[in-house]
């Protein structure tokens, strides 16, 4: 039974972990760290499986359990050494789809992004993976409304930031 | 600034291919390892509050110590506040087990901060608690034994010396330092808490208070 249910764990976060290695890369700046909080998100996701009875997709609890391990849970380790070169790799941006301003304006919103708070970020994160209103509230605690209102906020701050 | 965002959410989409991928074996011992979660931190450092005082008596010197009580006469009232602080100690257990347990990584982010700074809250109760038991020894024992002259008379016979200076100058002496002593020591460690936690929960403090101002 408890091997079936590792199995079957395992199984699903190898399909989707996409969504904990991008949480990963907007809250940790290095490797080490991206390799730190992906391991306690896994470890939390564990200890939560029990409990997920499938009433909702896998993905869209991932997403809760992973967020609030990064912004609560996680207790970053000690060494945290920037390393400029591995940002670059992970939010590389393909050349030949886009005209040179555009990428310079890609890399400027990621760097904005990565400046933010962990709450907005939380906010940002949820609204580049098209998650509605609603969903965004949820995951948060906070209602609809206010979510809205924050995310306005959240667009002018990136728009100091982006034009100072 | 709307279709920047825009821009932005096509491009992190398609992102994904540059985004590192882990086998499953890998997954599967990152299951076995250790969390170090805050919450797991709280636990450690609450166990250790409330173990670590009561381990001081397993020192002979403080065995030495009750029976140096005894011999006092104190003993009567070391047992009330013995059952009273330990009556205290269970209710702080009880509390900090039924709030730690409610907390759940599958709640909202605002649920999960409510309910961990619920469970810290116990446990600075628990340390103001502890830190006033703390004192108020101090303070009982100081007057104690400035009212008690059968103390201050089988200390004076133990040091031959004594005879020779004024009792009440000792009994004067030995409450002040005590009362002196119980404040600076209950101070310190005092200190050594709020720091800790202070420490321990800056991130969540802060997140917090940013999700609680959205709702006024």
């Amino acid at each position: 039974m408890n091997k079936e249910l590792e199995h079957q764990f395992v199984t699903e976060l190898e399909n989707n972990q996409n969504i904990v290695h991008k949480v990963c890369t907007l809250y940790t700046n290095d490797r080490d760290s991206h390799n730190d909080l992906f391991q306690e998100i896994t470890i939390q996701l564990w200890k939560a499986y029990p409990k997920f009875r499938g009433d909702s997709k896998f993905s869209t609890w991932m997403y809760r359990v992973a967020l609030n391990t990064a912004i609560t849970l996680y207790r970053k380790s000690k060494k945290r050494i920037n390393t400029q070169d591995y940002e670059s790799v992970i939010f590389k941006i393909k050349a030949e789809e886009y005209d040179p301003t555009e990428e310079e304006q890609l890399k400027l919103m990621y760097k904005a992004v990565k400046q933010l708070g962990d709450i907005d970020k939380a906010l940002v994160f949820l609204y580049l993976e098209d998650k509605d209103y609603r969903e965004i509230s949820e995951t948060l605690g906070i209602s609809e409304v206010n979510a809205r209102v924050k995310m306005n906020r959240i667009k002018n701050k990136l728009r100091t930031i982006l034009n100072p | 600034m709307m279709d920047e965002l825009e821009l932005l959410k096509k491009d992190w989409q398609k992102k994904e291919e540059h985004l590192p991928k882990l086998s499953y074996n890998e997954i599967y011992t990152m299951i076995w390892k250790k969390s170090s979660s805050i919450v797991k931190w709280i636990l450690i450092i609450s166990i250790l509050e409330i173990v670590l005082p009561h381990l001081l008596y397993l020192i002979p010197s403080m065995q030495d110590g009750l029976d140096f009580y005894e011999e006092a006469g104190v003993t009567s009232y070391f047992l009330g506040f013995s059952i009273f602080y330990y009556a205290g100690v269970a209710y702080f257990i009880f509390q900090f087990y039924r709030n730690y347990k409610e907390i759940s990584a599958l709640d909202s982010a605002k649920n999960l901060m409510r309910r961990i700074i619920k469970t810290r809250k116990t446990v600075k109760y628990y340390v103001l608690f502890s830190l006033s038991m703390c004192l108020s020894m101090f303070v009982v024992l100081a007057f104690f034994i400035y009212f008690n002259d059968d103390f201050i008379l089988s200390f004076q016979e133990a040091t031959a010396k004594a005879k020779t200076i004024n009792i009440d100058k000792i009994r004067t002496a030995v409450m002040w330092t005590l009362l002196i002593g119980g404040v600076v020591f209950t101070a310190v460690l005092g200190a050594i808490y709020f720091l800790l936690y202070g420490l321990l929960l800056r991130k969540l403090n802060r997140n917090y208070a940013e999700l609680k101002k959205l709702e006024i």
